[in-house]
């Protein structure tokens, strides 16, 4: 669906994006992992055909983006992270706006406002619309023309933990009908349980590009802590796979002495760290 | 053609929900009365009071050449408004990702409302002047308004991060229109200094007879809309 070829490309001069290389395939769900800065939006935008000044190949669905004709946006999806609704009007205005624009045949208004529990905001105005309800909204309005290709730029972004699960379901249902979603993120729980594969990106370089599980196991073995009383608590780490050469753990459990035992796996964001040497925040 | 059709019909209804914007879209054909009715009237007064044949009149085809450019700018002061709209409410980028595209998006908010804004100054211009004018000299005025609308919607909108401000710099950037005044007042070696505005040009056409200077209008227009498309890619890329 998605070929990147030795992309590079500059705002001014100094390289931005470089020599980036990566496919996305058909039905996959893949993330884009970075902080603020690291290149995903300047990506995304290659990739959606708003900066053709790029050098190397980025091509969607088969067409160079930098030469791109007005079909192009039938088969894409985008939900910026921001509202890009009219205050002014309604839901159901605004997605009847949006929806006129394309050709292809579109989804059901209502039934896509009830999905995200809009059905009774309906006819309400934009501008009196919580964040957590605009960026509902704005998700809907991306899946409006029923395109093959999603972009998702923070979904789940100010949303309350309920709406962020219904948020990651309806992404994950959309996956399962075929689209192909693109998610930029430094959610990395998100990008865990969403992504089937995510690209690191710090400095518009692609550091590490690999399954989220594939990452975790390669760069951490689990590890066990444990804790007991000598005086006051101590506690002692060691690795999951190195358990029975821990003389102090085997002689706490001798004398039933454990006072806890935890174990515990390295996360995408210690994996992220720990290969870019930055946070994601 | 089908979402820059839909794109600004769109933005009629906007408009049409906004007051502001109602008004001034009616505004070119109130002035165009006062100026009908009012100019020749003041001038009948002024001729009375001080006894003299003229005073306003043989500035008349300059009142004409302001109407002219009064109502395209009021159009495209309409459409520079709901773009900064659209560009505070992040839409414009949103449109950009649809059928209509970035230059569908500017279709239909700047061409299509010049356009129209020029079809109607070629409708209005023959009811409302208050000189004697040819088709010709309509054209050319029309033409200079629209050119120059367009100028100033692109600084509105370059310029400009809201609404706010789009309608303080329409007020500075109108300032553009005074350059028709400068072959009426000045001579003609000082007035070329201010050549760089494109209503010079029209002012010049009118007064000295010269067809030639029509292009030269266009030409002037044509630098000045293509830097302000250059700086508006970057404002919106």
């Amino acid at each position: 669906m998605i070929q990147v070829k030795d992309l590079t490309f500059s705002y001014t001069g100094k390289p931005f994006i470089q020599n980036m290389n990566f496919n996305v395939e058909k039905g996959e769900i893949f993330g884009f992992l970075g902080p603020s800065g690291a290149g995903k939006s300047t990506l995304q935008k290659i990739l959606l055909g708003m900066l053709p000044g790029y050098e190397g190949s980025a091509t969607v669905g088969g067409a160079e983006c930098k030469k791109h004709n007005s079909d192009f946006y039938q088969s894409i999806g985008v939900d910026f992270e921001y509202s890009t609704m009219y205050e002014k009007l309604s839901a159901r205005e605004n997605l009847g706006f949006f929806s006129s624009l394309y050709k292809r045949k579109v989804r059901n208004i209502d039934d896509l406002l009830a999905s995200v529990g809009l059905e009774n905001d309906a006819d309400k105005r934009v501008s009196d619309y919580s964040k957590g309800m605009k960026s509902r909204l704005n998700f809907i309005k991306a899946l409006i023309h029923d395109p093959e290709l999603l972009f998702l730029d923070e979904p789940t972004s100010g949303l309350d933990p309920t709406n962020s699960r219904l948020m990651k379901d309806m992404v994950l249902e959309e996956k399962k009908r075929g689209k192909t979603i693109l998610l930029t993120t430094h959610n990395m729980q998100d990008a865990t349980e969403l992504c089937d594969r995510v690209a690191f990106i710090v400095g518009g370089q692609i550091y590490a590009l690999d399954t989220p599980h594939n990452l975790i196991m390669s760069k951490g073995a689990a590890k066990i802590t444990y804790s007991w009383i000598d005086g006051s608590e101590q506690t002692a780490t060691c690795e999951l796979d190195a358990v029975s050469g821990d003389e102090k753990l085997r002689q706490l459990i001798a004398e039933n002495r454990l006072q806890s035992i935890h174990s515990s796996e390295p996360t995408l964001n210690d994996i992220f760290i720990e290969i870019t040497g930055r946070t994601l925040v | 053609m089908r979402a820059v059709k839909i794109s600004f019909f769109h933005m009629l209804g906007f408009v049409r929900e906004d007051m502001m914007l109602l008004a001034a879209g009616i505004l070119p054909f109130l002035i165009g009365v006062v100026i009908r009715l009012g100019i020749p009237y003041i001038e009948k007064l002024l001729t009375n009071a001080i006894g003299t044949n003229a005073v306003l009149q043989p500035y008349y085809s300059l009142f004409d050449i302001f109407y002219a450019a009064i109502t395209p700018v009021m159009f495209c002061f309409i459409a520079a408004m709901v773009m900064l709209e659209e560009h505070d409410d992040h839409i414009d980028r949103y449109l950009f990702v649809t059928e209509l595209g970035r230059s569908g998006y500017f279709v239909s908010r700047i061409v299509i409302p010049a356009a129209a804004s020029f079809v109607v100054t070629m409708a209005v211009l023959p009811i409302f002047c208050i000189s004697k004018l040819s088709v010709f000299e309509m054209f050319s005025m029309a033409l200079g308004g629209t050119l120059q609308a367009i100028i100033i919607s692109m600084l509105v909108v370059t310029l400009s991060s809201n609404k706010l401000e789009g309608m303080a710099l329409t007020k500075i950037s109108s300032l553009l229109m005074l350059g028709a005044v400068v072959p009426y007042v000045m001579p003609k070696t000082y007035g070329y200094l201010l050549a760089f505005m494109p209503s010079f040009w029209t002012g010049a056409q009118v007064t000295e007879k010269q067809p030639f200077f029509l292009p030269v209008a266009a030409m002037v227009s044509g630098v000045w809309i293509l830097v302000l498309k250059r700086k508006l890619e970057v404002k919106i890329r």
